[in-house]
């Protein structure tokens, strides 16, 4: 005899309140509050989306294991990050249905920059993980007062132009591959500023601008090999890095180059010592599991991420943590007599706020703008594990490598105090 | 000479691929008339199959050298998703209006995408450094891995084999008379359920084989068939729907075009193909080979 629908769900609701219903009943001595999120977990950025969400999951799991927030628990409610449009209106259902008290989350740019407004106009502070209001190199909403953005795209290319002067000195010709969309082109035209104001005296010789999602690079690899360029530079940062490695590797293009792979650290398990050298330079963006110095916070997050997921985490993470954490204590810190705070008492909370992050302190600029560091290093296969890691690390600071407020990228670059 | 070298190499390793997804694309339109948009995604299928395979193989401490062994068999085993998909789904709209069977397997395309993403999760999978295993071969001074020159071979047995296929055999025979006529082979007795479940698994097959095949050199991304899928309509646009001949001389036109105007002007490479493909639409319409089945 089959199970009914309802002999199911009674069974079900049985078995849930034997398994779990006293802590339940604990945490919910007060009403939840809800934190919206929004999360890519399709197409090309979904493992960046999925290492978001699995950072804020850690947190919000840590947060109720602790007494929740002013005694509320979280409970976090998901929403696709998908086109623009739905985004957009997958946003508005959260604060206008779902009633969050914050969204957190939003990774491509496209996305954000239409999410924007609508969150300045809804009066909700939404604190973006990745993709920021820029459009090119130039900032669309300088000034909000909802919107808390994260790190500007271009800052991993600067940093690598800055350790390309350090590591790289003799190069005399460079060769760029970055996607054709505007993260690529402004990666490599932010990285040749840097290297032209540190007064090295390099020529492009071959510019290439694949498109997001190509899996075949051995025809991009045969006109670099042709053009013998001293130096080879990229922003990928998805399996393309990967793929990109891999077909290098199969004619030995780094025998004969430098590479320099900014960005690449977002999938830095799928680059197996197989195929990508020694003496690259790479760069893991905002967190580098593997640090030496991390905290013991960082060290116990990257312990239980791979208990959980069997992969060691990337960034995108503590992009993640820092946005749910940083929320977490403004709200604490604008709370008076124990009442939970009003939203705009918490984006004035959030303004200047430094908490500590994953990967360390990070904090919020006046001009909501996450200011944190950016791990880079020289690629290494001394390591226990199958892929390589850097040594050494070099950590640059937002404060040197990212614009400040009312600037513009380009020329405050040049504008630079050698 | 060696740059000129590397470059056409590059351009027909990637043809080699493009050939087996077009391929799979002009035998199903041959013979079914249906325009399978989810040649793409068996491919992809492929693709993470066969790294499945790898890694199994790998794990249960096969030698690396013979890696192709499981890579292929993952490849061509995995094309049994075809006949699910033409029986479970197809066969209930070839009566239907054409529209019906793009949006069939358009379907097939989005539910694929999500199927992969379900089992083998978000992030690139890949077969290691296994690509490297054969070493590279030097031709006129170019190095070129040899894993590429394995992919060009395979490609050509597996063409030569469909051309044997297609005129050489009872089945190749029956495939070619349903493609001309169908209403007269079914008359003559041939049982249109059976030919259409072995051509589309056919169809299927060459696509989850070009995946597996091309995955150790590269890395299995759940939305690589929807890159590779437009191409391949520049492939058979160029080359005329429904002839393998045509897939054939049209993966190559694509493949050392895209080379060619990736190292000479790059931000020409997608004009250029299409130039061509316009041209092709506006003077032969057909296509260089169009109009026959084989």
């Amino acid at each position: 005899m089959g199970t009914s629908r309802r002999t199911f769900l009674r069974g079900a609701t049985a078995a849930s309140a034997i398994a779990g219903f006293p802590r339940v009943a604990r945490a919910q001595a007060k009403t939840p509050v809800k934190v919206g999120v929004v999360a890519i977990r399709a197409g090309i950025a979904a493992p960046v989306g999925t290492a978001g969400l699995r950072g804020t999951e850690w947190w919000a799991e840590r947060v109720n294991k602790a007494g929740g927030i002013l005694g509320r628990p979280v409970q976090l409610v998901v929403e696709e990050e998908s086109n623009p449009k739905d985004t957009v209106e997958r946003y508005r259902k959260l604060i206008l249905q779902e009633k969050v008290e914050v969204v957190l989350g939003g990774i491509s740019t496209g996305v954000t920059l239409a999410l924007a407004p609508v969150a300045e106009d809804l009066g909700t502070p939404w604190l973006s993980w990745d993709g920021t209001t820029q459009k090119g190199v130039e900032e669309t909403m300088p000034k909000t007062k909802w919107s808390f953005r994260s790190v500007d795209n271009e800052v991993e290319a600067i940093a690598g132009g800055l350790l390309t002067a350090k590591y790289f000195k003799g190069v005399r010709t460079i060769a760029g591959i970055n996607n054709d969309y505007s993260y690529g082109h402004d990666c490599w035209q932010s990285y040749q500023a840097v290297l032209k104001k540190l007064g090295m005296d390099v020529r492009p010789v071959v510019e290439l601008f694949p498109k997001l999602g190509v899996t075949d690079f051995t025809s991009h690899i045969a006109t670099i090999q042709q053009a013998k360029p001293d130096l080879l530079m990229t922003s990928f940062w998805s399996g393309d890095a990967t793929i990109l490695m891999k077909q290098a590797a199969g004619v030995g293009l780094f025998k004969s180059m430098k590479g320099v792979f900014t960005t690449a650290g977002g999938v830095h398990d799928s680059l197996k010592k197989e195929f990508t050298p020694e003496g690259l330079l790479l760069g893991y963006n905002t967190m580098y599991f593997d640090d030496p110095k991390g905290s013991a916070l960082l060290k116990q997050f990257v312990r239980e991420y791979k208990t959980k997921y069997n992969e060691y985490p990337p960034y995108e993470c503590d992009h993640a943590y820092f946005c749910a954490e940083s929320w977490k204590t403004a709200v604490e810190k604008a709370a008076k007599g124990g009442q939970w705070p009003g939203k705009a008492d918490v984006v004035k909370a959030l303004e200047g706020l430094e908490v500590e992050s994953l990967s360390g302190k990070r904090s919020w600029r006046e001009d909501h703008v996450m200011m944190c560091n950016f791990y880079q290093g020289i690629t290494t296969h001394k390591n226990s594990y199958d892929f390589v890691t850097i040594d050494p690390i070099e950590v640059i600071s937002t404060k040197q490598a990212m614009k400040p407020a009312g600037t513009k990228l380009l020329e405050w670059i040049a504008g630079w105090k050698m | 000479m060696s740059a000129l070298v590397s470059i056409l190499m590059g351009g027909v390793f990637h043809a080699s691929i493009l050939f087996l997804v077009a391929a799979g694309l002009q035998v199903v339109f041959g013979v079914q008339k249906v325009f399978n948009l989810a040649c793409g995604s068996f491919y992809a299928l492929g693709a993470y199959f066969g790294v499945s395979a790898v890694q199994w193989y790998v794990a249960a401490g096969g030698p690396p050298a013979f890696f192709i062994v499981p890579l292929i068999a993952a490849g061509a085993l995995i094309g049994v998703t075809g006949v699910i998909v033409e029986r479970g789904l197809l066969s209930f709209v070839y009566e239907r209006d054409e529209t019906f069977q793009l949006l069939l397997t358009f379907a097939v395309v989005l539910m694929m995408e999500d199927a992969i993403r379900l089992t083998w999760g978000t992030a690139p999978v890949s077969t290691s450094g296994l690509y490297l295993v054969y070493g590279q071969a030097r031709l006129a001074g170019a190095a070129v891995p040899v894993y590429n020159l394995i992919v060009i071979a395979a490609s050509l047995v597996i063409a030569l084999g469909i051309g044997w296929l297609l005129t050489r055999t009872a089945f190749g025979r029956i495939i070619r008379a349903t493609a001309d006529n169908r209403e007269m082979a079914e008359a003559l007795g041939v049982d249109m359920r059976r030919v259409y479940a072995k051509v589309f698994t056919l169809g299927t097959a060459l696509g989850t084989l070009g995946g597996a095949l091309v995955i150790p050199a590269t890395a299995a991304m759940s939305e690589m068939g929807v890159e590779l899928i437009v191409e391949a309509f520049a492939v058979v646009v160029i080359g005329g729907l429904g002839s393998m001949r045509g897939a054939f001389v049209g993966a190559l036109v694509v493949g050392i075009l895209r080379a060619v105007a990736i190292s000479v002007y790059p931000e020409l490479e997608m004009l250029i193909i299409y130039l061509i493909v316009i041209t092709v639409l506006v003077f032969r319409p057909r296509g260089l080979f169009g109009g026959a089945a084989a």
